[in-house]
């Protein structure tokens, strides 16, 4: 009797620190394969598929300070994109857009937490040189009360966000952590005759 | 199965003591990680609770929840004249467990004089009396903290006001009807009317200010600002169409055109409708039945050729009083070609997304056009910031028109709309006109910003010798902007319903733009001391009539108008008011122009007696204001006290062809974490019952 309980239990146990980890593990495995798919979109200036059925496609790196490296940022920010890296929700049309990015708070935007007012980001797009941005303050907002407000996002910014707080296990919840960043380097009058 | 159980056996009978103690140790650290993480799972519960509160649209999860409360309208117009007058049923059905208490933003047209007001719940009726506002919202309080039924209708813009609806019980509707009349527009030889069902999210200027203490901060998205003090009146929540029931959100309409002449044709830029016709009364409806209310519907109607309106009077006595509606269309034009100085300004702000800023780009394009050797022009956009195409207007040649076309093909949609700036800037080069020109402004928007009357303020202080003329974009443009900039800028304004109508609107608007046919208008009545409004009389544009509306004069002798031609010659002509017909709303029409009149004058005037002057209008024509409220209570509590009440915004519908400038925020967690833990909860149990079954 009892060893039956054991065997039930140690294959639940199994199943569920498989599933636990296979989703911080498939977080991993596919940024090494977006970095294919990034290099060959920077090289060809197309949108690369990082796999025949996927329906996202990388569109940047974002770069954190130190040691906290970078990772392949995607188009949209729906479930499917967001299992193997952060997605891109707005922007991209032109370089003055605001753009937002959204990310999982276990896998890729865990270290959203460590950044402070003053951090430096860096965000490559697939068309230009790195674009460096300073975060101007972060803070937690509950999306039950508030939505991104487009028209309020200063020119050329960079909005970051994620859930809150970081170390809950509720999937669900509505809090969110929003990082704010704005560029280093001001640019220049965004409708101004070219 | 049975291989497991072995390598079971075989491991009990190889562990010594030494593994039992370790396993030991290893369930005590996995007994303290579980207790971390219920550790954060309780904290994460406690901020829930101290953010909680309100829930509109979002569960606990996040997850988007449609409105529960399911809006309903039906719009009943008659046409009567030149007047409409509208019977708008709003019908709110709750469909969840809980007593409600409704709040609906939502748009009524520009000019509307909203008169009546009565709530319908069940078999009783409950007629609504114009209050005083503050005074209004107490009871309106007292009565829904009391259970009882109540309605109240607030104006917040002239054209934007909201409901109030307490104590919806649940599973049940209530309706609330209110009538309003407007008068219709007549100009390029047709009659226009417009039913605006949504509104164009509008963008806040200023900073944001804390959130006030009042109860009713939640009915908005946006927060208060510096520049917009009651922003959270005046933003609905504006939702996706699959976002609320689909039953919700819908319309029916009616229209009864009794226009007193033969009605040749019936049109809709915006809507397929079509006419039943009786003599010379024809009733429209839409062919799909109910409408979505997610654009402006525009009904147009042109009399029978050679039938066309020259002059008209209506007569009404109200109260003992006499109120007279004098119509004229002078039928000028002037052939005068000056030369111009024509500055074109484009606002490129995130609100003019999608559909909008194609049609916007498009009517530009056909404005150069319009352009002629001799002229100058200037071509500026403005989002959260101004920019120009040339730092001062230049001549027109085809060097500068093609870099001005190039420069209308990339210009896209993005930012705020700091309007304030665009318009100063448009207006401010009056001491570098060069002697000749007439300098005309053609500004081209969806008007989508809260701070009108500042704007307005801005046009009238820096307006100089330019015309203003604006050009609504999109399907729900702020109409009340429109009119209201054009008035004050001296000017005239149109809109472009979709991209099929926008030569011929257009076309229509730059040609009477070159000049207006009468400045300088006056009239003279038999009564000596009438006071006809408005005042002072706008300058007329090509095929528009001259209306003039007066207390005091009985419909007896003539009533003389004259003005000025461009050329410097007099015109004037004269008009029996014996022939006048009966009208109705007459003496509405006058109070709602001599309240604008008054409104107009706050800058002059202290807000008190303005206050003071509207609100007895107000009530005396019992007609809603700025100031005033309607309010209909019922006197029996329906809900018992044990009851809570839940209350809700109703969000309005995005427009259609627009693109959201609200996001919601995205879900961006996994069960990973929860997963793990259940993992190593699982974990350590099959320890323990592993230790358990080696001693037990």
């Amino acid at each position: 009797m009892i060893s039956r309980l054991l065997l039930l239990l140690s294959s639940t146990t199994a199943v569920l620190l498989v599933a636990g980890l296979w989703i911080p593990f498939k977080a991993l495995l596919a940024q090494e394969l977006l970095e294919l798919a990034w290099a060959e979109s920077r090289a060809r200036q197309t949108e690369v598929k990082p796999w025949p059925w996927a329906d996202t496609w990388p569109v940047a790196r974002l770069s954190f300070p130190g040691e906290a490296g970078s990772v392949i940022v995607l188009q949209g920010a729906h479930g499917e994109s967001l299992a193997f890296g952060p997605g891109r929700l707005v922007g991209g049309s032109s370089v003055t857009d605001p753009v937002v990015i959204a990310g999982h708070r276990d896998t890729h935007f865990a270290r959203l937490a460590d950044l402070e007012a003053g951090s430096r980001l860096q965000v490559t797009y697939r068309t230009g040189e790195p674009v460096s941005y300073r975060v101007r303050l972060s803070r937690v907002v509950d999306s039950r009360r508030e939505m991104i407000d487009l028209t309020r996002l200063p020119p050329g910014s960079l909005m970051l966000v994620t859930c809150y707080p970081f170390d809950t296990l509720d999937a669900g919840g509505p809090l969110r952590y929003v990082v704010e960043a704005e560029p280093e380097f001001a640019l220049a009058e965004p409708v101004a005759s070219r | 199965m049975q291989s497991r159980a072995a390598v079971s056996t075989s491991l009990q009978l190889l562990c010594p003591a030494r593994i039992i103690r370790f396993m030991e140790g290893v369930s005590l650290w996995l007994a303290f990680l579980l207790m971390l993480s219920t550790h954060s799972l309780m904290a994460d519960a406690s901020e829930a609770e101290v953010t909680g509160g309100q829930f509109h649209f979002v569960d606990q999860q996040g997850a988007w929840q449609e409105p529960a409360t399911l809006l309903n309208a039906d719009y009943q117009v008659t046409v009567s004249g030149l007047i409409a007058t509208t019977r708008l049923r709003q019908t709110f059905r709750n469909t969840s467990q809980q007593w409600r208490e409704g709040v609906f933003t939502f748009p009524l047209p520009e000019q509307a004089g909203v008169h009546a007001l009565t709530m319908e719940a069940g078999e009783r009726r409950i007629e609504g009396r114009i209050a005083e506002r503050q005074q209004a919202r107490q009871r309106y309080e007292k009565a829904k903290e009391e259970g009882r039924q109540a309605a109240r209708l607030d104006q917040q813009r002239p054209n934007l006001f909201s409901t109030h609806l307490a104590n919806i019980p649940p599973g049940e509707s209530i309706t609330v009807e209110l009538q309003y009349q407007q008068p219709v527009q007549y100009r390029y030889g047709e009659f226009e009317l417009r039913l605006p069902t949504t509104l164009t999210p509008r963008y806040m200027p200023g900073v944001p200010l804390p959130v006030p203490e009042s109860e009713e901060w939640l009915a908005g998205w946006a927060l208060p600002t510096s520049q917009v003090s009651d922003a959270q009146r005046i933003s609905p929540f504006t939702v996706a169409r699959g976002d609320v029931h689909p039953d919700s959100h819908r319309a029916s309409v009616n229209v009864d055109i009794d226009a007193g002449l033969p009605v040749a044709s019936v049109s809709s830029p915006s809507h397929r409708v079509s006419g039943i016709r009786d003599g010379d009364r024809v009733t429209v409806t839409p062919d799909n039945g109910r409408i979505v209310m997610d654009r402006d519907l525009v009904l147009r109607w042109r009399p029978v050729r050679g039938q066309e309106p020259s002059a008209a009077v209506f007569h009404e006595q109200f109260q003992g009083e006499d109120y007279l509606l004098a119509m004229l269309v002078p039928g000028l034009s002037q052939n005068r070609d000056f030369p111009r100085e024509l500055i074109f300004v484009l606002d490129s702000s995130g609100s003019m997304a999608g559909e909008s800023i194609r049609q916007a780009r498009q009517a530009l394009l056909y404005g150069l056009e319009t352009l002629r050797p001799g002229d100058r022009f200037n071509v500026l956009q403005f989002n959260s910031q101004t920019g120009s195409l040339y730092p001062r207007p230049v001549a027109v040649n085809a060097h500068n028109l093609s870099r001005a076309r190039q420069y209308v093909r990339e210009v896209t949609a993005g930012g705020g709309t700091e309007m304030a700036q665009a318009l100063t800037r448009a207006l401010d080069h009056q001491n570098q006109i060069p002697g000749g020109f007439v300098r005309q402004v053609v500004f081209i928007t969806d008007g989508a910003v809260g701070n009108e009357e500042a704007l307005f303020g801005v046009i009238r202080r820096q307006l100089g010798d330019s015309r203003l003329f604006t050009v609504g974009i999109g399907s729900a443009p702020n109409m009340h902007f429109m009119r209201d900039a054009a008035r004050h800028g001296r000017g005239s304004y149109t809109t472009v319903q979709d991209s099929s109508d926008i030569a011929g609107t257009l076309e229509s608007l730059f040609r009477k733009m070159q000049a207006p046919v009468l400045a300088d208008i006056r009239s003279r009545w038999p009564v000596a001391d009438v006071q006809p409004l408005p005042e002072p009389v706008p300058d007329l544009f090509r095929s528009e009539p001259l209306v003039q509306v007066v207390r005091g004069q009985p419909a007896e002798g003539d009533a003389v108008f004259s003005g000025t031609r461009p050329d410097g010659s007099r015109w004037s002509r004269s008009l029996a008011l014996g022939s006048a017909v009966a009208g109705t709303g007459l003496h509405r029409l006058w109070a709602k122009q001599r309240i604008e009149r008054l409104e107009d004058r706050r800058e002059s005037q202290s807000e008190d007696t303005v206050r003071k002057l509207v609100t007895d209008l107000s009530v005396k024509h019992q007609l809603l204001t700025p100031y005033t409220s309607f309010l209909a209570i019922d006197q029996t509590p329906r809900r018992p006290a044990s009851e809570s009440l839940t209350d809700e915004a109703i969000p309005v519908l995005q427009p259609a062809g627009s693109k959201a400038s609200m996001l919601r925020y995205p879900r961006t967690a996994t069960l990973s974490p929860l997963l793990l833990v259940l993992g190593l909860m699982s974990l350590m149990f099959t320890l323990c019952l592993y230790l358990l079954r080696r001693f037990g």
